[in-house]
């Protein structure tokens, strides 16, 4: 599917989950390799969160002050506590690096990226796949530090986080030991964090092993039995937010 | 036997207003960005509910029937007051002061403004999506227009506040930057 074919009407749809199972699944396949379609869905549902943040709180109506008055209200802390999440993601805009390619200033455009990645964060567990598609080392890194940077924030939010990692192309070499330069790094983050999994594409495993002719050995901790192209659907379908390096 | 049944129904459905009370509050302020307007709105719906209870059906569609009526008591509030009527909001209200950090203030404050800077029948969609969480369907029943009318004022509204919070988003950047820079 191409970006020019799909109007903001039915981006609006497909945030909404208003179409049917295929017409989902294209633009979902769409996403994977469309950056501006991605920027586009991401914005028009930070505008969505945005509304929702805006007015969790507002002024008191004259009700809830007198039960205030008598009881103090639960209802009151919890939406503090989710603002508060939000004061911290707002404080990270300014030193946030989505895109390998990003230049020091942060656009607009990431700037909803965020708010869109994280808002909803502090209404349950957030659950994000991160998917790496290649192995230039601007790419890995801010990858990496991006993986590092979520899971302090959500460390320190006290709020439960599931990162998967999928990687494809030549993004599978960052597993291979004795290839990586990242082996290390990526140990480290499974070993400190029980709710990070790594992906590998077996479809990237197998051309990768056609080409070379021998034999792709990745890491013990990698999961290598399903595609790219089926891992991050399913999830996506679950209601992960997908974070493309 | 039957007066005690009724007056059980009659205390529960009191119980399943007042849960939504809050809820109900945060759309009409999100209408009317008017706290003193939004508390009346509610209390009318309120009364106006416990007064019809009798005519609700299915206690599911008790979200949809309660926003009906909610939305309806705004609609007559608009109408004897004038639909051009200008909403003020007061931008030093209690929300901004509890909190002690300024962006995040900044943020609220201009996302209201974006929202209270569309036309009405546009605010009150989006908000009722956006924020209430209602579907297509519960909205054209809510406000009693077609389905198709539902989804071209919510894509208008998107649009509309997308543009004016991208532009929020550069001027935000500036200030952050001259602030790490200071």
């Amino acid at each position: 599917m191409n970006i020019k074919d799909m109007t903001e009407d039915k981006l609006n749809l497909f945030i909404d989950e208003q179409l049917d199972t295929d017409e989902m699944n294209e633009i979902r396949e769409a996403l994977l390799d469309d950056k501006e379609l991605r920027e586009q869905v991401c914005q028009l549902k930070a505008v969505r969160e945005l509304i929702g943040y805006a007015y969790s709180e507002v002024p008191p109506s004259r009700h809830e002050d007198s039960n205030k008055k008598r009881s103090g209200s639960i209802f009151g802390r919890a939406i503090a506590a989710s603002v508060t999440l939000v004061v911290g993601v707002v404080l990270g805009w300014s030193t946030y690096e989505y895109s390998p390619n990003a230049t020091p200033a942060i656009s607009a455009q990431n700037t909803f990226q965020y708010v869109a990645n994280h808002v909803k964060a502090a209404y349950g567990e957030r659950k994000i796949v991160l998917h790496i598609d290649s192995s230039d080392v601007q790419v890995v890194n801010a990858a990496l530090n991006e993986a590092d940077q979520l899971l302090a924030t959500y460390r320190k939010a006290n709020t439960p986080m599931k990162l998967d990692i999928v990687t494809n192309k030549s993004g599978i070499n960052i597993l291979r030991p004795g290839v990586s330069p990242y082996i290390a790094r990526i140990r480290e983050l499974i070993d400190d964090n029980d709710d990070v999994a790594i992906y590998a594409c077996n479809r990237s495993i197998a051309k990768a092993l056609k080409k070379e002719g021998v034999e792709i050995v990745l890491m013990p901790e990698v999961t290598k039995d399903k595609s790219a192209r089926e891992l991050i659907p399913q999830r996506l379908e679950k209601g992960w937010v997908y974070i493309k390096a | 036997m039957k007066v005690v049944k009724n007056l059980v129904a009659a205390f529960s459905m009191k119980a399943e207003f007042a849960s939504r009370r809050n809820k109900l509050y945060r759309i009409a302020y999100s209408w009317s960005h008017d706290p003193v307007l939004a508390d009346d709105l509610v209390q009318e719906t309120i009364y106006k509910a416990l007064k019809n209870a009798s005519r609700l059906r299915d206690v599911k569609t008790i979200d949809s029937w309660l926003y009906r009526i909610l939305y309806n008591c705004w609609q007559d509030y608009l109408r004897v007051k004038g639909r051009n009527v200008e909403f003020v909001e007061s931008y030093d209200d209690e929300s901004a002061d509890q909190t002690d950090n300024y962006q995040q203030a900044q943020i609220v404050k201009r996302v209201r403004a974006s929202v209270e800077q569309l036309p009405l029948p546009l605010r009150e969609v989006v908000t009722l999506a956006d924020f209430a969480g209602f579907s297509y369907e519960q909205i054209a029943e809510i406000t009693d227009i077609p389905i198709g009318t539902v989804m071209s004022r919510l894509f208008r509204a998107r649009k509309n506040l997308k543009q004016q919070l991208l532009e929020f988003g550069s001027d935000e950047l500036t200030v952050s930057k001259l602030r790490r820079v200071k």
